[in-house]
């Protein structure tokens, strides 16, 4: 037990009581620099402003709709690229693995950077190739443009978020056991056929886990939006983090955006607790 | 079809299988790259140029130059970033030897205060965090980042290290103790050198984490560049220098390149971090 406590009292003051504070903030009128046990406690009153505002219900779906887009995007180009590490033949196998882990050592929010210059819409090469190969005839406004902007940040996201999905299926896809392939190819089976008769069901677990852990990641995306279109145009891309780093930092409203916050949490929290149902039994490490 | 063809046909779609998925993940770095050898005020240039035609290493000298603080960013994320690893390492060790190792009361409800923490979206944590820091007087400071990231690498470090813990036999420590070894020097003969890669491998996760947080050192960090770390200095950059794309290219070159070579280095320990968190 004394060997836990450092852990114990870094995660209170750095996770559990910040919680608190959001959600206490959450219940008051309060601006950046006042103080907020003397600002007037408004109870539920921040929560019913944001309920009926339309910018609340729009960022809330964006939020959502972009998860559920950009996870499955990530499951299934990541299902891609791992099923291609074990496709290819050992000898190109090391230099797949390297490509793939590329993205993920980048800083999410130079990610962001660094897509903003490959869709600028007047010298950035995504726009200048679909321009070249005659699917439009001018570039297109990706980052001024609202559904081109929402589009823009699934696929900066993604970018990413693939090569990590990547990692966890490959550790499923390891366990499926070499007999069970050879015997399936055996039969006759094809690879579709394999895949969705064999390997599939067998990483489905896996598969799921990805899921609850990228969704978990989705909900509370922050730099990708940030960097790449500041919520943009308008606060059309705006997700909950982003909207309310804004209400806090550039705004000043520390209530309102605690509420916001709070909206991200209990969202999070929900998945998360799937989540944590689902690999408890790695949890059990001495009973 | 027969054999060789059919080796052939394997090996022609797994190159191109290579190639696609290459140039998925290497285009934006290749574009940053192709513009930072651009000539600057050249990257506005339309048609939009693939390959400069003058080639030149000048926006480098720019960036490295007096005018510029990159040396700055990359000095300051390495202190931040260790700092925080060496709290996280220390934390997360004693934690997982008593969560994988010690019966204790409180033992199952320690491991869920752990995990429920790792999954805190960071924005519910950002005001309250930068209002300490400030009462603190620790804005502008690295303490302000490497406190926090200490704890919030956390989570995933207790669990790698404590999965390591577990695989250690419990005769081997008993049989420690009964030749009279007290519980700290059991732990550091005999537990800790077994669990050595478990370690490393949340190391290099914690360091990874804290230099590539964003949201809290931008935050803390209020656009002092004696302290910002390398995100922040690049977003800093590129609104600084929105029209020079050249320069913040070669700026980001600079500074992403320690840590993608880190990766493929550490290229083993990351993935077996990386899936640990799920898999099993």
């Amino acid at each position: 037990m004394v060997l836990a406590f450092p852990a114990l009292l870094g995660l209170l003051v750095f996770n559990y009581y910040p919680i608190i504070q959001s959600l206490l903030y959450s219940f008051f009128d309060l601006d950046f620099t006042t103080d907020w046990l003397n600002a007037p406690f408004i109870g539920f009153q921040n929560y019913a402003t944001v309920m009926a505002s339309d910018q609340f219900w729009y960022t809330f779906l964006f939020t959502t709709g972009f998860t559920v887009v950009a996870v499955t995007l990530d499951i299934s180009l990541g299902m891609l690229f791992a099923l291609s590490t074990f496709y290819v033949p050992k000898g190109m196998r090391g230099i797949l693995r390297a490509f793939i882990i590329v993205p993920w050592a980048i800083p999410k929010v130079i990610q962001a950077s660094m897509w903003r210059w490959m869709l600028n819409s007047d010298v950035g090469p995504i726009g200048d190739i679909l321009v070249r190969i005659g699917l439009v005839d001018e570039p297109p406004l990706f980052l001024a443009e609202r559904v081109l902007a929402m589009g823009s940040i699934v696929a900066a996201y993604t970018w990413k978020g693939a090569s990590i999905a990547a990692f966890f299926l490959m550790g499923g896809l390891a366990l499926i056991p070499g007999e069970v392939k050879e015997s399936a190819i055996v039969d006759g089976a094809g690879p579709l056929r394999r895949f969705f008769s064999i390997s599939l069901p067998i990483v489905m677990p896996t598969v799921f886990v990805a899921l609850l852990y990228r969704s978990q990641d989705a909900l509370r995306v922050f730099d990708v939006v940030y960097g790449l279109t500041g919520g943009g145009p308008g606060t059309s891309t705006d997700t909950l983090s982003s909207f309310a780093y804004n209400a806090y930092f550039r705004f000043a409203q520390f209530g309102r955006a605690s509420t916001y916050a709070v909206v991200t949490f209990i969202l999070v929290g929900a998945v998360g607790t799937f989540y944590i149902s689902r690999v408890r039994r790695n949890f059990s490490f001495r009973d | 079809m027969n054999k060789k063809q059919r080796a052939v046909q394997h090996k022609i779609l797994s190159v191109l299988i290579v190639t696609v998925i290459g140039v998925w993940c290497l285009a934006p770095l290749a574009w940053i790259f192709i513009t930072s050898v651009k000539p600057m005020g050249t990257e506005y240039r339309i048609p939009v140029e693939y390959w400069p035609s003058e080639p030149t290493l000048d926006n480098y000298r720019t960036v490295l130059g007096e005018r510029f603080t990159i040396q700055r960013s990359i000095l300051n994320s390495a202190i931040v970033s260790t700092g925080s690893v060496i709290g996280t390492l220390t934390m997360a060790t004693l934690s997982a030897y008593a969560i994988a190792r010690l019966k204790f009361r409180y033992r199952i409800h320690t491991l869920y205060a752990m995990q429920i923490a790792g999954m805190i979206p960071p924005i519910v944590v950002i005001a309250p965090t930068f209002v300490m820091m400030r009462a603190l007087g620790l804005l502008r400071t690295y303490w302000a980042m490497i406190l926090p990231n200490m704890v919030y690498a956390l989570p995933l470090s207790s669990f790698l290290i404590a999965s390591y813990f577990a695989n250690v036999p419990f005769e081997l420590e008993d049989a420690a103790k009964i030749d009279g070894a007290g519980t700290l020097k059991t732990i550091f003969r005999i537990v800790l050198p077994i669990a050595a890669p478990g370690i490393f491998s949340a190391g290099v996760l914690a360091f990874l984490g804290s230099w590539g947080e964003f949201m809290l050192a931008n935050t803390v960090t209020i656009g002092s560049p004696a302290v910002e770390t390398v995100p922040v200095a690049i977003q800093s950059l590129s609104r600084a220098f929105n029209l020079q794309w050249s320069w913040v290219a070669a700026g980001t070159v600079v500074t992403i390149m320690p840590i993608i070579i880190a990766v493929l280095v550490f290229q083993r320990v990351v993935v077996t971090g990386l899936s640990a968190g799920g898999v099993k």
